[in-house]
């Protein structure tokens, strides 16, 4: 998704005059190598994250198919519940992303937004003013307590130095419950059990676009997107911040004030998550209740680190996760699969994102073993059918042991349990012998043979079970792995482990 | 030298030691082969004593070989406690067999330069090193204590140990060496016997054409002084008091040099001038105007250039491209910043600076809207000096302006600021090099210890003189006096 951002980029900074320029720049983007490493590892960790989650559904016995097919038509049917789930989602990766542009880690969109909200949703009930300005009031006001909440962690990191990860992270906690505690006593609606304020007059209500869900606030969603993006490339303040977030140093004696740039850059990170969270309450929730954001500015963190904490891939980061919430839903409904599942695919892209080194890793492999292809095709071939089956056996084992232990809870298989001990025993010894297979090293081929000889125990647990179906399977697999070794020893004995290099 | 010592890996090419062709993945495959490398910024912890130091990552364990019999497990030795006492005794002896004077308990952060240097030298010794790459050894030394470290180099030399000398001085290979190889632009120019050879004869190696030693300049007529500097206190970053009452006049049209050994103030003196520093007591003037205390921004509103000593850390922005990097400082004045308030930036303006000073300055860049970081140190700093330049000052604070930079591009430099001297210009000339400082100055004020203690003429000294006064001999005169 982050692919098609630098286009927009172009597109939009230049507003459509002189074509050939625009169409020269857009090539030049997107034949940077640095942009490719960015598009292929966005790309890399979300396939890496679903492959994962897939193998985590088949474990706990869920249709993995089914699952990503209501998935991907519950995103792509309901495409204003998309952009709706990602409109607050743009407004807090946003925020971490120019807080970041500045040099700065900024974990508390989550605070920022809800005193954000809070403001807004004060204005919106308390005061009576005429529709527009109404509406433009309380987008102003929450935007303004956001920034307020920003500007003060920024002043004690510029003046006092306080780290701002710590200060932005507790003060998210302190306003998540400050703003429980007004909606318990001093603004509750008294009329209701629950802990929320009144609901906001209809004149500061956004109005609605399409639907039950999509409001204006999308709109001014991506007129922050490209603000923001005017506001790092093309002002003096952009500029400056960008000069403090690469080298503080360099920009002070250049006479930047970097101070003043530290803290005006964590203040509009704020405000940009306060209007978040006034959008939410004005176009969707119409009042405050306690805890209702439940995580945005967390996952606007993990929207930032996906875009690669620029407006544009911030865009398409927040898109994408409103796809995975709204097809979640869908994938929950049908497949029967929990929202939860989405969570983890979230945490999983976070984790692979931050750690490229995974899929650079892959990537080295696949070309190594593409090159040893080409040089002598019969033994990479033999050797690579030998990673093959150790994956195969890991991901056949790991599918068994989950259906198994399901079984196991329903009270459908009695005493199984020393063959899902072996299971999972034999799906961590074939993982860790792909591991060592495709790096080349002969460790792998011992790690196979003992793999294979679990298999041929569990071929023997199931003739005592009776279960034709374990015995032939996993003598098959058994059988198999064994002549595979046997064959890379005897017949390609010279495994080349020079050209592996190190991992 | 990076590769040969294991830090980055080679793409195609072979590297045999010893007779031997070998793969060198990282810095331990090289130590194992007896290749030790000082480097030109030490790899020193400054909180560590000299023992830590020169054991690290070679920790010898107490009883180390027993404990593996036991246990079978290499890990495991690294819990077991380390020979401390055995290690300093034999760090004592290898100093004492190279003559060097070295306490192995003390702590990095207390030694001078020139000992940290050793330290790492040792470190290369106690790793039984034979074949020893030194990076610049000599940039942070004072004249005399270069001439220790040769002495210290002979004898390996003489007992059967290999040195590799990197350097861009030209007398420091023709002083030590026995072979010199010369490199440009990654390539081998060529390789020379001592002999054979001469300064002019690798200068024009280096360089690819003739270089003249002597900064070609006319003699100065200084006009009103610009710069003042009166009685001025600093101190530095950890509190102490750093420059202890400089007074100093620069004038127009006069390129004023400040010799001294690195960490005698010079740094904080010319921090506080350029408002990156508050001084604590004492005025700078500029031009009759009291600029004592004001930010960086209002110095350089006043006329004032700097180019910074640490290119990376202080002159330029390694992630901005080159035309970012050139408009750094100005980018908030008109042209390069329009629209209401003068708070957009106006691109083309940027991109015609840096068009301009790239040609002006012969700077080598593939494209203007590469990072700063692709280019090579003399580009960059050309890139500062032309950014600081452009600027029309009336005082350049030229602070180290050649350091690490090879022949061509520091005679470059040094043609240009000669050239805005003539123009008028007053230059406040700071280098640890001493060449430098005599052949470009008109006159000459040594720093020890936060003091000018001497202001010479440079027809009026020599090399030898300023090395002892740098080192503090002759600190009888009074910070009074050094007013010239």
């Amino acid at each position: 998704m982050t692919e098609e951002s630098p286009e927009e980029e172009y597109v939009n900074k230049k507003g459509g005059f002189n074509l050939r320029v625009i169409y020269d720049r857009i090539i030049g983007k997107l034949s940077d190598p640095s942009f490719h490493k960015t598009a292929i590892w966005s790309t890399g960790s979300i396939i890496l994250a679903l492959v994962v989650a897939a193998v985590v559904m088949v474990m706990t016995g869920y249709n993995v198919g089914l699952a990503f097919l209501t998935l991907l038509w519950g995103a792509i049917t309901q495409f204003d519940r998309v952009l709706f789930f990602g409109t607050p989602l743009i407004f807090t990766g946003l925020s971490v992303a120019l807080a970041f542009k500045c040099g700065l880690f900024n974990i508390g969109p989550e605070g920022q937004l809800y005193m954000g909200a809070m403001a807004a949703a004060i204005v919106g009930y308390m005061f009576s003013l005429p529709i527009v300005i109404h509406q433009l009031t309380a987008l102003l006001f929450g935007a303004f307590a956001g920034f307020l909440y920003g500007l003060l962690p920024g002043i004690l990191k510029a003046y006092r130095g306080t780290h701002e990860v710590v200060t932005t992270m507790m003060m998210s906690y302190s306003a998540l419950l400050f703003t429980a505690w007004l909606v318990a006593y001093p603004l509750k609606d008294t009329t209701q059990t629950l802990d929320r304020t009144p609901e906001i007059l209809a004149t500061a209500e956004l109005p609605k676009l399409l639907g039950p869900f999509l409001n204006l606030s999308l709109i001014i969603a991506i007129l922050a997107v490209i603000g923001v993006d005017y506001l790092i490339n093309r002002t003096v303040l952009g500029y400056e911040m960008r000069a403090v977030g690469q080298n503080p140093t360099a920009a002070e004696t250049a006479g930047v004030n970097p101070k003043k740039n530290i803290a005006l850059a964590l203040g509009i990170a704020g405000a940009l998550a306060g209007l978040g969270g006034s959008g939410e309450i004005l176009g969707y929730h119409h009042l405050f209740q306690d805890n209702w954001s439940t995580g945005l500015g967390w996952d606007g963190i993990t929207v930032a680190v996906l875009g690669n904490n620029n407006p544009w891939g911030v865009l398409a980061g927040a898109i994408f996760f409103g796809a995975l919430r709204a097809g979640g839903i869908q994938m929950q409904r049908i497949a029967g699969v929990p929202l939860e599942m989405v969570r983890v695919i979230q945490g999983l892209i976070v984790l692979f994102v931050a750690a490229p080194r995974a899929i650079d890793w892959l990537s080295k492999r696949g070309v190594d073993y593409a090159i040893w292809l080409k040089r002598d095709r019969v033994p990479a071939l033999v050797h690579l059918c030998t990673s093959g089956i150790a994956g195969a056996s890991a991901i056949i084992c790991l599918t068994v042991f989950g259906s198994f232990s399901t079984m196991m809870e329903a009270g459908v298989v009695g005493s199984g349990g020393s063959v899902t001990l072996l299971l999972f025993l034999t799906s961590l010894i074939s993982i860790y012998a792909l591991i060592e297979l495709l790096m080349r090293k002969p460790r792998g081929l011992i790690l196979l043979v003992f793999a294979a000889i679990e298999w041929l125990l569990i071929s023997a647990m199931g003739y005592v079970a009776r279960s034709m179906v374990i015995v032939g399977q996993s003598l098959v697999f058994g059988v198999v792995m064994l002549l595979m070794v046997v064959l890379v020893v005897k017949v390609f004995p010279e495994t080349p482990v020079d050209s592996g290099g190190d991992n | 030298m990076n590769i040969l010592y294991g830090f980055l890996s080679k793409d195609t090419g072979r590297i045999i030691i010893k007779g031997e062709e070998v793969e060198l993945h990282s810095p331990q495959d090289a130590i194992i082969r007896g290749v030790g490398m000082v480097h030109q910024h030490f790899k020193l912890i400054p909180p560590l004593t000299v023992t830590e130091n020169v054991i690290l990552g070679l920790e010898p364990v107490l009883r180390r070989a027993r404990a593996e019999k036991l246990t079978g497990a290499k890990q495991l030795s690294s819990l077991l406690p380390i020979d401390f006492k055995g290690a300093a005794d034999r760090i004592q002896k290898i100093a004492e067999e190279n003559g060097m004077q070295i306490d192995p308990k003390t702590k990095i952060q207390d030694l001078s330069v020139g000992l940290q240097q050793r330290v790492e030298i040792i470190k290369t010794l106690y790793r039984n090193a034979d074949i020893l790459i030194l990076d610049e050894p000599t940039s942070v030394l004072t004249p005399q204590e270069v001439d220790d470290l040769f002495l210290t180099l002979e004898r390996f030399k003489e007992s059967g140990r290999t040195i590799i000398l990197i350097t861009h001085k030209l007398r420091e290979p023709m002083a030590l060496a026995d072979r010199i190889s010369v490199l440009r632009d990654g390539e081998l120019v060529g390789t020379v016997n001592k002999e054979d050879t001469s300064p002019e004869a690798l200068a024009k190696m280096m360089v690819g054409r003739p270089v003249v030693f002597r900064v070609e300049k006319s003699p100065a007529t200084p006009g009103d002084v610009v710069l003042s500097v009166d009685n001025l206190t600093v101190r530095n970053k950890r509190g102490v008091m750093a420059v202890k009452g400089i007074n100093l006049e620069v004038r127009a049209g006069e390129i004023f040099g400040i010799a001294g050994v690195e960490g005698n103030g010079q740094t904080e003196l010319i921090e506080s001038i350029a408002g990156l520093i508050k001084p604590v007591g004492g005025r700078i003037l500029l031009n009759g105007r009291d600029i004592t205390g004001v930010n960086p921004r209002e110095v350089r509103e006043a006329g004032i250039s700097h180019i910074p000593e640490d290119r990376h850390k202080r002159g330029l922005v390694l992630g901005f491209t080159i035309v970012e990097n050139s408009t750094l400082g100005r980018h908030y004045k008109s042209p390069f910043a329009t629209g209401p308030a003068n708070q957009l930036i106006d691109l083309s303006q940027a991109d015609h600076l840096a068009d301009r000073l790239v040609d002006t300055y012969s700077i080598k860049v593939g494209d203007i809207h590469n990072l700063a970081s692709t280019l090579s140190g003399g580009n960059q700093q050309k890139v500062i000096v032309a950014r600081e330049l452009a600027a029309n000052p009336k005082l350049i604070l030229a602070a180290q302006p050649t350091r690490g930079l090879d022949v061509g591009a520091t005679e470059y430099i040094h043609n240009v600021l000669v050239s805005m001297r003539d123009a008028g210009a007053a230059i406040l000339l700071v280098s640890a090099e001493l060449d430098e400082v005599l052949s470009m100055s008109d006159r000459i004020g040594v720093i020890f210890d936060g003091q000018i203690i001497a202001v010479k003429h440079p027809s009026d000294t020599t090399a030898q003189e300023l090395g002892l006064l740098m080192a503090g001999h002759n600190a009888g005169y009074s910070a009074e006096e050094a007013v010239a």
